[in-house]
């Protein structure tokens, strides 16, 4: 029988799988790619709340989530592209112009 | 229905370990895109059909695209032609992602009954009609922030992709 608790320790692995690569890997992409999965494992966590407490509102949680992923895909995919054109390099270590 | 769970479980996880530890960016974007079908073969198991196709559309459909056209556009051709031999990290992976596809497939077949828990859930749970219902009468002012914030994001990401910023 799967039980809530199953759904949250997956959740919490991709979670944990998300944020250990936004911390190690040094490429730009990857850290974006990486922030997705820590978002698709909320989700996952909404939906699997909303059903084992029978409240659909947590499913229109996720609705609102995908258009803050939305908005951050576009954004961040341009701000992106806007650095790759300074630094010619989605490393980064070399994205340093604000280190003081 | 167990072994259903445990399928798309060990996929996901799977695929969200190859996805922090490809080499290069387009494996792994290959991975995302597995953890993502998986998550959403999950959403059919929990009740919530309508977001698992909201999950392929837009997160597996638009937001993966989105990407993957940026990876594609940040490497250099060198690079590209690199990504682009099949070594035996993208084998697995296909293999992988193929299986996730057919098994989602093959959940769409076999009908919606025999994967969702025999729980006793309110009728009609999950089903698009009182999923509008509960979005268009209680999140309606969400709803509207939310598509302000889409315009906004829409425009910033035009403003910064311009040239001469």
């Amino acid at each position: 029988m799967v039980t809530l608790t199953h759904y949250v320790v997956l959740s919490s692995i991709l979670f944990g799988l998300g944020a250990i690569g936004f911390l190690t890997r040094r490429n730009a992409m990857i850290l974006f790619m990486s922030v997705e999965l820590m978002l698709n494992a909320v989700n996952l966590m909404l939906v699997a709340f909303s059903e084992f407490r029978a409240d659909m509102a947590g499913q229109v949680m996720v609705i609102f989530i995908y258009a803050v992923a939305a908005a951050e895909v576009a954004v961040g995919l341009a701000i992106l592209i806007g650095l790759f054109r300074h630094v010619r390099s989605v490393d980064i270590n070399k994205f340093n112009v604000l280190k003081w | 229905m167990d072994f259903y769970f445990w399928l798309f479980a060990t996929m996901a996880v799977c695929a969200g370990i190859f996805t922090i530890a490809a080499r290069d960016p387009l494996p792994s974007a290959l991975g995302l895109l597995t953890v993502f079908i998986a998550c959403a073969a999950l959403y059919l198991h929990l009740h919530a059909p309508l977001i698992a196709i909201f999950q392929v559309t837009i997160y597996a459909g638009a937001i993966l695209v989105l990407v993957v056209f940026v990876i594609m556009l940040l490497t250099s051709p060198d690079e590209r032609l690199s990504l682009l031999q099949a070594n035996m990290s993208y084998r697995i992976m296909g293999v992988v992602l193929g299986a996730c596809i057919i098994g989602l497939l093959a959940a769409g077949t076999k009908g919606l009954i025999n994967i969702v828990g025999s729980k006793a859930l309110p009728d009609g749970f999950g089903s698009p009609a009182r999923f509008g219902d509960l979005f268009y009468r209680n999140y309606l002012l969400h709803f509207e922030v939310a598509s302000v914030l889409l315009l906004v994001a829409l425009i910033g990401g035009i403003y910064l992709a311009k040239k001469n910023l």
